[in-house]
């Protein structure tokens, strides 16, 4: 017993060795992580605030002046310019200087006064989609309760009650989330991410690179047994693995104020779990890449790609292809994303993600039985 | 417990396949202890198959195996301590320092700290590298590698070393240092066994045995080998024409075989045969080859290899 501690501990030591004297790999596993954290949190913000708006009122009345104020109140839009002409449109949106532009039409105070339908446009630059989409939402509310004060004043003016005409009145809010600031959101996704990075593309490496120095030929003729290489060559990753999920919790809550609204203990298991799943995908590559290039790319295809792209991550997982829909069913991260965002945001616990939890340790299980049979293979042919 | 007499090995129909293809075809082998064992061979005849089937890193077909009378076969895990092996690609961390190499081999073996420093002493001085504990392995040049690469394959003592063509890609100068260290281990009882395909090395070697394609074709001492496998002469030639001369002993009457030996060419001719040195000579100058010199020497244990090989083809 004392002697397994001894060789999984040279092991160990061993590991941590080389990635200290290995100035990429170290790169790969500290700094990388903190670059993609502030990155997600300042850089890459979906956040869609002050949108650069191009307002030309060919009106110019005092109707037209009140319909703007709208736009100029709101904490959404920032009227950057006013236009004279369409072709001004043009020039602002090639030039980048606005991305919406609101061009009321003449006439607009007369159709009104006349209780006809007020002709106005809302351009929207579509060359970034999400603010587009959103800038058209909003404008389109504002629309809809600018309609509703004309109808109040036009009921007013005709001595009618409107409180006996049933009316609906949208109050729209957002959960978890209310700010909707995508840092929240990507967050505690990225974390993900970074497990993935850390255990399975550094465990399929490590492995294979023992093969390639005849290390690996050299161990098998010692007393070493394979389960004990196995635990001594993953455990320094799952420990690292394990700090990085601390840091990136840390500097979430701290710097970003990222909430913590559920149980700790449930994204504990979950993230023991995935980096569980995650070593058995780094042990499968190792036993069936022949080169360190193929462990490398390997790892890209099956760990990062998938739970960057098919975690609901970047994209929504209900927006995205059917087919590609099931193949995200195939991976871990997924399961792992909806833990982490349900704790951090929803106020999940152990009732609520249970069926994730289920779904990684299944994995889990899998990935360890598999690779360890291919292990075995490999090694007594 | 373990015999400590008896053979250090000892093979019975030992067989190896991988497919259809037969690495190791049914060798009975003995090798007796505390004695430099050569096992000799071209590329892809068996040597290493043979040896990872001794280390209990490959299961045999069929055939025994006993590794310092413990059957490997069935308990490769009983013998493993008491072993060490090897091989060309020397199996150290180039990115830790010769000490870190030391102590994680020590941790393998599960070393007592006092016997771990007596190990370090005496491998940093037999690799000549005292004062150089903290050195990267990367900085050092091939034949210190090499040194360590024994002295960390040395550290738990074994009683038996496998050695894998460990010299293969060394200068000279660094090989002949490197037997000096394994007569030195062989003199403190422990047995070598060594594979090579450079056939000098074999006159190194207590007990040689030649494998061809996965067969024993020959199997004694050095001496024994020459006497009973070489029943004929050697001429030794030496020429500015090598090339020339080698196409036409090739072709010449009387000469069996002929082939090049270090910097001169050997003609190996019938025990019975007339041909002399003066006779050969005289023929070469009347086909045009001048200023060759003839010799009969002594048949090296390259000349037997390779008379073995071509009547086995």
């Amino acid at each position: 017993m004392m002697a397994t501690l001894t060789r999984i501990g040279a092991i160990v030591v061993k590991e941590f060795r080389h990635l200290l004297r290995d100035p990429r790999m170290l790169l790969a596993v500290v700094i990388t992580p903190v670059i993609q954290l502030l990155l997600f949190a300042y850089a890459i913000s979906f956040d869609v605030e002050n949108v650069p708006t191009l307002v030309v009122d060919l009106d110019q009345t005092q109707t037209s002046r009140t319909y703007l104020e709208q736009y100029e109140a709101s904490p959404f839009f920032e009227v950057v310019a006013h236009g004279s002409t369409l072709a001004d449109v043009d020039t602002a949106f090639d030039q980048n200087t606005a991305r919406v532009a609101i061009v009321i039409q003449a006439g607009f105070a007369r159709s009104l006064a006349a209780g006809e339908q007020a002709q106005v446009s809302v351009m929207v630059d579509g060359s970034e989609p999400n603010a587009a989409k959103v800038s058209q939402a909003y404008s389109v509310a504002i629309n809809q309760l600018y309609t509703q004060q004309l109808t109040r004043q036009w009921a007013d003016a005709q001595g009618l009650d409107l409180s006996s005409v049933g009316m609906l009145e949208p109050r729209v809010r957002t959960w978890y989330n209310p700010e909707r600031r995508s840092s929240d959101f990507l967050i505690p996704g990225l974390m993900v991410v970074i497990i993935a990075i850390v255990t399975v593309q550094q465990t399929a490496v490590t492995l294979v690179r023992e093969r390639d120095l005849g290390t690996e030929e050299q161990l098998e003729v010692s007393p070493l047994r394979k389960v004990e290489l196995m635990v001594g060559k993953l455990l320094p990753w799952t420990l690292i693995a394990f700090a990085e999920v601390a840091m990136i919790t840390g500097l979430g809550r701290t710097v970003f104020g990222i909430p913590m609204r559920g149980d700790f203990w449930a994204l504990a298991v979950g993230a023991a779990l995935f980096v569980f799943a995650s070593l058995g995908m780094g042990l499968l590559i190792s036993a069936v890449a022949p080169s360190l290039d193929t462990a490398n790319i390997l790892a890209m295809l099956i760990a990062f790609l998938p739970s960057f792209l098919l975690s609901g991550l970047a994209f929504a997982l209900d927006q995205i292809p059917v087919v590609l829909q099931w193949i995200s069913y195939g991976f871990p991260a997924r399961y792992m994303v909806t833990i982490s965002r349900g704790v951090f945001l929803k106020g999940a616990g152990f009732p609520e993600v249970w069926p994730e939890l289920a779904a990684l340790a299944v994995y889990a299980v899998v990935m360890i039985v598999i690779s360890s049979v291919l292990y075995g293979r490999r090694a007594r042919r | 417990m373990q015999p400590t007499t008896g053979p250090a090995i000892s093979l019975r129909g030992l067989t190896k396949t991988f497919g259809d293809f037969t690495a190791v075809d049914g060798i009975d082998l003995d090798v007796p202890r505390g004695q430099i064992f050569g096992f000799l061979g071209p590329n892809g005849s068996g040597k290493t198959t043979t040896i990872r089937m001794l280390t209990g890193t490959l299961r045999p077909k069929s055939g025994t195996a006993e590794v310092l009378g413990v059957d490997v076969v069935r308990h490769p895990e009983r013998v493993k301590r008491r072993i060490g092996y090897m091989s060309q690609k020397f199996a150290l961390f180039e990115d830790m320092t010769v000490d870190e190499n030391l102590k994680f081999y020590a941790g393998v073996y599960d070393l007592d700290p006092a016997t771990f420093a007596a190990q370090r002493e005496y491998v940093l001085r037999m690799a000549d590298l005292v004062g150089r504990e903290d050195e990267l392995t990367s900085n050092l040049s091939v034949g210190w590698r090499q040194r360590l690469a024994l002295g960390a394959a040395t550290i738990h003592e074994p009683e038996l070393l496998f050695l894998d063509e460990p010299t293969s890609g060394v200068d000279p100068v660094a090989r002949r240092q490197f037997w000096d260290l394994l007569y030195d281990l062989a003199s403190r009882g422990v047995t070598l066994f060594v594979t090579t395909h450079y056939m000098d090395e074999a006159s190194h070697c207590n007990r040689l045995a030649f494998i061809y394609r996965g067969r024993i074709i020959a199997d004694g001492s050095p001496a024994e080998i020459r006497a009973d496998h070489m029943e004929q002469r050697i001429l030794d030639i030496t020429t500015p024409d090598a090339d020339a001369v080698l196409e036409w002993l090739e072709k010449a009457d009387g000469v069996d075989e002929a082939y090049l030996s270090g910097a001169s060419l050997h003609a190996v001719v019938p025990t019975g045969s007339p041909l002399t040195e003066a006779g050969l000579r005289e023929r070469l100058a009347a086909a045009g080859h001048v200023g060759v010199e003839v010799t009969e020497v002594d048949p090296t244990i390259e000349d037997v290899f390779v008379n073995l090989v071509a009547r086995q083809r």
